[in-house]
């Protein structure tokens, strides 16, 4: 022990952390959470331990993305280090549950405690705007939830302009990212709606539109939200919060596009239709007219019949006025001169007379 | 032309089409003009069609890291 080197504690305490720190740049750590604690709100103490061995945990609340309680398993992430009480403790960076169990207890107790706050009423909820040309979408351009999302909204309108923000889908750092994302679009309000997608994965993989943080960004969102994430079974707290939720990125291309296809059909449909309607007004009028033609037949048959009839019964009176009919029917015609003594013409039917006048006389 | 005044002007000839529709079907209705109107209609008809089928979406990937 010649020339030992001394420290000071305070020396000491520095270089084993120094030490550890070189040693884990963060370690990531399974257990289970015991001893849960918050104080002021604002801190956060929990032991980290499996059947053999405890750790304690320190760590700031705003930094803790979903709800802890004790017996869960989580996996965390964290930088150990000694206490100037010379404790052994692990300062966590980021806390995720693991295991179905400890993933859903996690979910029930977020969404228990953001429904009582009112994030997921029903009131809350924006329809989509009726006229879109504006979308600004939220995925990793990588995904092929996003390649679903493009092929469908081209194949079904175009003229849309789409803003797209590439982040990180899954992962730790991703609901940071998509809140960004988020505060972007709202920033500059030049977006109608956001859509925020994801293609299908695990529960691990979906787990961050889970995150508190990301929750509370999408129900905040000036811009009415629309989320397409996963697929048809899986409900995010993201779903629950946004004002639209598409059962998948698909679905979400649908909800915000007309389908082009549909509104040409409808217009060669209404073209038919009319074209159909015209030729039966076509068809209307043409009998119409040959009713008119028929009726003014008809007319001009009566009037020619009347005008016969007239004619007839005009002929029949002048047929009695006739000289000679008078004659056949025995009466006769005397012409000259009437005084006693003079010759007259006498004619009949079948003959000519002449006849001396013997007497003239007054019938009365 | 941009997208959205594209949009519109579709959306403007979709209207039209429909009103003129509506016009075959109304009191307002004279077979002496409907020909040319179903003339219109048609040609409106295939203008939609082609508009549709040319218009292309603007899809553009925002330059910003959202990582930091």
């Amino acid at each position: 022990m010649d020339n030992p080197v001394v420290y000071s504690v305070t020396e000491f305490q520095a270089i084993c952390n120094q030490i550890i720190e070189n040693a884990f740049t963060g370690a990531i750590i399974e257990g289970e959470v015991a001893n849960f604690k918050l104080n002021q709100g604002k801190y956060v103490f929990f032991d980290l331990k499996d059947a053999e061995s405890s750790v304690g945990c320190f760590m700031m609340a705003f930094s803790l993305r979903f709800p802890l309680e004790d017996g869960m398993k989580v996996r965390i992430r964290a930088l150990p280090k000694l206490t100037k009480w010379g404790k052994f403790s692990l300062t966590v960076q980021a806390v995720v549950p693991v295991g179905e169990g400890s993933i859903k207890k996690s979910l029930e107790l977020l969404k228990k405690k953001l429904s009582e706050e009112g994030l997921f009423k029903p009131e809350r909820k924006r329809p989509l705007p009726s006229e879109i040309s504006e979308i600004g979408v939220i995925s990793s351009t990588q995904a092929a939830g996003y390649a679903d999302f493009c092929k469908i909204l081209n194949e079904r309108w175009g003229g849309l302009k789409v803003q797209v923000a590439h982040t990180q889908v899954q992962g730790e750092v991703a609901a940071d990212q998509i809140i960004r994302a988020l505060q972007y679009f709202n920033e500059r309000s030049e977006v109608q709606v956001i859509a925020l997608i994801r293609g299908g994965g695990s529960a691990d993989d979906l787990a961050v539109f889970n995150d508190e943080k990301l929750v509370r960004a999408v129900a905040a969102s000036k811009i009415p939200v629309i989320t397409g994430i996963g697929h048809e079974i899986d409900e995010s707290l993201c779903d629950l919060a946004a004002d639209v939720v598409a059962s998948t990125p698909s679905n979400a291309a649908q909800m915000l596009s007309r389908d082009k296809n549909e509104i040409i059909d409808a217009s060669w449909g209404n073209i038919q239709r009319i074209n159909n309607l015209l030729n039966t007004r076509i068809d209307e009028k043409h009998r119409e007219i040959r009713d008119l033609k028929l009726e003014a037949k008809r007319q001009i048959d009566v009037k020619i019949t009347t005008f016969q009839r007239d004619i007839e019964g005009i002929l029949r009176v002048l047929e009695q006025f006739d000289p000679e009919k008078v004659l056949q029917r025995g009466y006769a015609i005397i012409s000259g001169k009437l005084d006693v003594g003079s010759v007259v013409d006498i004619t009949t039917n079948k003959k000519m007379i002449k006849a001396e006048i013997k007497e003239i006389k007054d019938r009365n | 032309m941009t997208a959205s005044s594209d949009n519109k002007k579709i959306s403007k000839k979709i209207d039209e089409l429909k009103a003129g529709v509506d016009w075959f079907y109304s009191d307002e209705f004279q077979l002496d003009e409907a020909a040319d109107r179903y003339k219109k209609l048609n040609s409106l008809a295939q203008e939609i069609e082609k508009d549709l089928n040319e218009l292309k979406n603007e899809i553009t990937v925002i330059d910003k890291d959202f990582s930091k």
